[in-house]
């Protein structure tokens, strides 16, 4: 089993008209064996640069890489044993599809029988039996992502890496693919490091998922734990969508803190990091918060009411601030306009605590 | 419109190529092949042809593989800011330049006089003239049309492509041999074609450096008219240069026609890797470009010097008295030249524009577009032949006029225009057009304020084209000029067959003063006028 290993990894550019560019801070990280692991984070990020560190067709300015414990920073790409699936493919358009699978075999010196072998078992696998023959130009999209992939396995690297491998692809298509390339990858149990700016994609694939932000990674976790209990306002805001409200903690109970969020009390869980008299923001769901009938607690006045059929959006003002609150499957009856007077409620877990500015 | 250009395009193009056509396969007005067949046999026609097509195929060598280390660099190596500019400033200089620039450069530098054969090595009567000079002076001076062929598509093929056959365990040297290289091919053979047509028809170069040992069929057609009087010898000759002119260009058609590979996944494309050639690699590409540049700078330099001395070789007294000759005896071929290019500039860049925008709207717009750029394609010898048999008796009697040699121009120089219109044209969508009518403006209108602006840039492409070739050519116009009618790059021949090598050179630089002057002054007008940054195309042979 091999695994992927990052350390005090940094690169810098020069770009001609902004000087020095550091595109990665000092990134530790460890992917395990077998896992899927995503890169996640807005462009510019330095994900990209991450895996092309890691596939060796750039070279850390410090930091080492490791696959399988064995130091490969200034091991080449074309030693490393990688499969790299490029954005937009990168299918050689002068050989048929047959021709561009087994060109890592050539490389490797399989015998033909073998090569014939090995891709036509490749192309089953991906669902494209029979199209050995065709040029790249001749297929869809879907179909040249395919090419791709098997390309990518059919060498049975110790790592597979994806760089953005659906964005050229519609809507649709994207969903089914992607499901493909995981059901793929726990096959063949390859370890993989995946790198999307899109959020769901990143949810729906991952074992876990590591979110950077201007170089660095912010957090590294499931994207359950990432969801549920954000470690900054970045990787809150970033995956899905959430309610940042300033609040003050009042005292402290056991493992518990009891806040005044705008002149209403809440107990919610805060780590031992949050003491009496600081100012926090508070992180909360749109789809936790409760909305019901003006009566006693926390009032608000609705600003917009989206009807989306399985669901409600609805944006309130609250005192100075504006929450999104989702309602699910909502009844018929329950139709708050703008301009209305409701009362929200808050739940006691589902918040997570942030340091306030 | 359309029925016009087909009538300009049946008597500027057609009609010269019928006649010359007739008059090399009849005798007194009865048709006759004999003469034409004599021609044929004397061993020494068969000897130009020979060598025209042995020059032609190893300048088309040796400046494909200039051109492709030049691009390969650029695109690959990770050039600095100066060395670019380096680059550019060595590929622009000889397509500029009047067509001799090169050639007596060389006899500066390799002659019997040359500053290396006998300034530095201290050989007396060093020979110059012969194949070596010839094909070394062609390539460079052609070679800028390989590297600006290949450079957009080595940059295109991109760093993804190879980087995936690295990543799947390729050498640096297998990627490029299976991948690269592979998908150049098809440019290369562009590139081989675009400079072998290019050599074909050469007459200046091998006017000046082949010697009497390598007789060519342009130079052979030209002494025949002129040295001999013989205008059927010299149709004759010109009509078998055509064949394989016509070859070429009908091949290279075909091969530009099919579609390339490079444009597939064009998206996420990035721009170049680095990590494609390897630091020593880097190095040898740089050191080997940098060769040929200072070689360049070297023949221009020489030149340069050459115009400011008193005799180059044997006085190098610091001295004005050959620009002096050019502006006072040289006046009348300056005034000529500007005259005439003056009127032909607006003509050509109108005529580009409009046959390029009926090419893509109208029925046959494939035939017009082939009809048109018949006259680019043949070499200037052919044309200037034709030109000279078919107007020389009425009905269309222009012999001796600026008309004919503006005609010339006009329809021999308008590729550029008309190819670089159908390309923007192509862009621009027709809702544009529909888009700028649902606000409620007329046809009218809709040309002024849409259209017009779109196609400046082709307008002023074809302004710079025929300015420059206005400046620098001789190919075809060496048979037009007259008594009344006169043109710098003639002065510059009468010059070096005089051996006045210093007025020679002190032309040369005036007309690379001057195009320069006027096609930067045309980019900074395009650039007022339509508030974008545009750089001119203005590369094509002569």
């Amino acid at each position: 089993m091999v695994d992927v290993r990052l350390e005090h990894l940094s690169a810098e550019f020069t770009h001609p008209s902004r000087g020095t560019v550091v595109a990665v801070r000092d990134v530790d990280l460890h992917v395990q064996s077998g896992e899927l692991l995503t890169l996640l984070g807005p462009s510019g990020c330095g994900k990209t640069t991450v895996l092309r560190i890691i596939a060796g067709f750039q070279v850390p300015t410090a930091g080492r890489v490791f696959i399988d414990n064995q130091d490969v920073t200034s091991v080449l790409a074309n030693r490393r044993d990688i499969g790299f699936v490029f954005q937009n493919y990168a299918l050689f358009p002068h050989l048929t599809v047959q021709e561009n699978v087994a060109y890592g075999l050539r490389v490797r010196r399989q015998s033909a029988a073998d090569i014939v072998r090995n891709v036509e078992k490749v192309l089953q696998l991906v669902d494209l039996a029979g199209f050995g023959p065709r040029l790249p130009d001749e297929l869809s999209g879907g179909q040249q992502q395919r090419v791709a992939l098997a390309r990518a396995v059919v060498i049975q690297p110790r790592v597979l890496l994806f760089d953005e491998p659906l964005s050229n692809l519609d809507a649709k298509l994207r969903v089914q693919m992607r499901s493909e390339i995981r059901e793929l990858q726990r096959v063949l149990g390859i370890t993989t490091v995946y790198v999307t700016h899109d959020q769901e994609e990143a949810m729906a694939i991952s074992d876990r998922i590591a979110v950077m932000d201007q170089g660095r990674i912010a957090q590294c976790d499931t994207a359950e734990e990432l969801y549920r209990r954000p470690a900054s306002s970045f990787v809150a805001s970033f995956l899905g969508r959430t309610n940042l409200l300033d609040a003050s903690v009042v005292r402290r109970d056991g493992d518990r803190v009891i806040l005044d969020m705008e002149g209403q009390c809440l107990s919610v869980e805060a780590s031992a990091a949050f003491g009496a008299g600081d100012a926090v923001r508070a992180m909360i769901r749109p789809e936790a918060i409760g909305i019901g009938p003006a009566g006693e607690g926390l009032r608000a006045t609705v600003v917009t009411r989206t009807y989306l059929g399985d669901k409600v959006e609805y944006v309130v003002r609250c005192a100075s601030q504006d929450l999104h609150i989702v309602r699910f499957n909502p009844t018929e009856s329950e139709r708050f306009t703008p301009g209305s007077e409701v009362t929200i409620s808050l739940p006691s877990d589902g918040v997570q605590l942030l340091p306030g500015n | 419109m359309l029925s016009l250009i087909w009538l300009l395009l049946a008597l500027f193009v057609a009609f010269p190529l019928l006649m010359l056509g007739i008059r090399a396969a009849t005798d007194n007005g009865t048709f006759d092949l004999m003469p034409a067949i004599n021609a044929l046999r004397q061993t020494n026609t068969l000897r130009a042809f020979l060598n025209s097509l042995l020059l032609a195929t190893l300048v088309g060598v040796l400046g494909t593989a200039l051109g492709f280390l030049f691009a390969f660099t650029v695109a690959r190596a990770r050039v600095g800011r100066l060395m670019a500019w380096l680059l550019d400033t060595a590929t622009l200089l000889p397509l500029i330049s009047p067509p001799f620039t090169t050639s007596i450069a060389f006899v500066f530098s390799f002659g019997p006089r040359g500053f290396i054969t006998h300034g530095v090595l201290g050989w007396e009567n060093a020979q110059v003239y012969g194949l070596r000079s010839t094909l070394v002076a062609e390539a460079l001076t052609y070679f800028p049309l390989a590297y600006m062929a290949l450079r957009p598509m080595l940059t295109a093929i991109g760093g993804n492509l190879e980087e995936m056959a690295f990543s799947l365990g390729s050498s640096r040297w297998r990627a490029f041999r299976t991948v690269t290289l592979k998908l150049t091919v098809p440019g290369l053979a562009n590139a081989f074609l675009l400079l072998f047509a290019a050599s074909l028809a050469d007459f200046a170069t091998p006017l000046i450096l082949a010697g009497n040992d390598l007789p060519v069929l342009p130079t052979e057609a030209y002494l025949q008219i002129t040295g001999m009087f013989d205008l059927k010898g010299g149709a004759v000759l010109s009509l078998l240069l055509l064949v394989p002119a016509l070859l070429v260009f009908l091949l290279q058609r075909r091969l530009v026609a099919r579609r390339s590979y490079v444009t597939l996944g064009g998206k996420g494309v990035r721009a170049s890797a680095g990590d494609s050639v390897t630091p020593k690699l880097r190095w040898v590409l740089v050191i080997g470009c940098m060769l040929v540049v200072l070689f360049i700078f070297y023949l221009y330099g020489l030149l340069a010097y050459a115009s400011a001395v008193r005799a180059f070789g044997a006085n190098g007294t610091p001295t004005l008295a050959n620009y002096r000759v050019v502006f006072t005896q040289g006046m009348p071929a300056i005034r000529d030249t500007l005259i005439i290019a003056a009127i032909a500039m607006p003509l050509g860049g109108l005529y580009g524009v409009l046959v390029g925008s009926l090419v893509g709207r109208v029925r046959g717009g494939q035939a017009l577009e082939l009809v048109s750029m018949i006259n680019y394609a043949l070499p200037g010898t052919v044309v200037g032949i034709g030109y000279l048999v078919a107007f020389n008796t009425p009905p269309f009697l222009m012999t001796g006029t600026a008309a004919i040699i503006i005609a010339c121009y006009i329809f021999r120089y308008s590729p550029s225009g008309i190819r670089t219109t159908i390309a923007l044209l192509a862009q621009i969508d027709r809702s544009i057009e529909e888009a700028s009518t649902s606000l409620g403006a007329g046809t009218a209108t809709t040309f002024r304020r849409v259209m017009l602006p779109l196609v400046l840039p082709a307008f002023f492409a074809g302004l710079s084209v025929v300015f420059i070739r206005s400046m620098t050519a001789i190919s075809a116009t060496i048979f037009l000029v007259s008594i009344h009618w006169t043109l710098i790059t003639v002065r510059i021949l009468e010059n070096m067959t005089e051996l006045s090598l210093g007025p020679a050179a002190a032309f040369s630089i005036f007309v690379i003063v001057v195009v320069l002057v006027v096609t930067k002054g045309l980019e900074l007008l395009l650039r007022q006028l339509s508030g974008r940054s545009a750089q001119l195309m203005m590369v094509e042979r002569e």
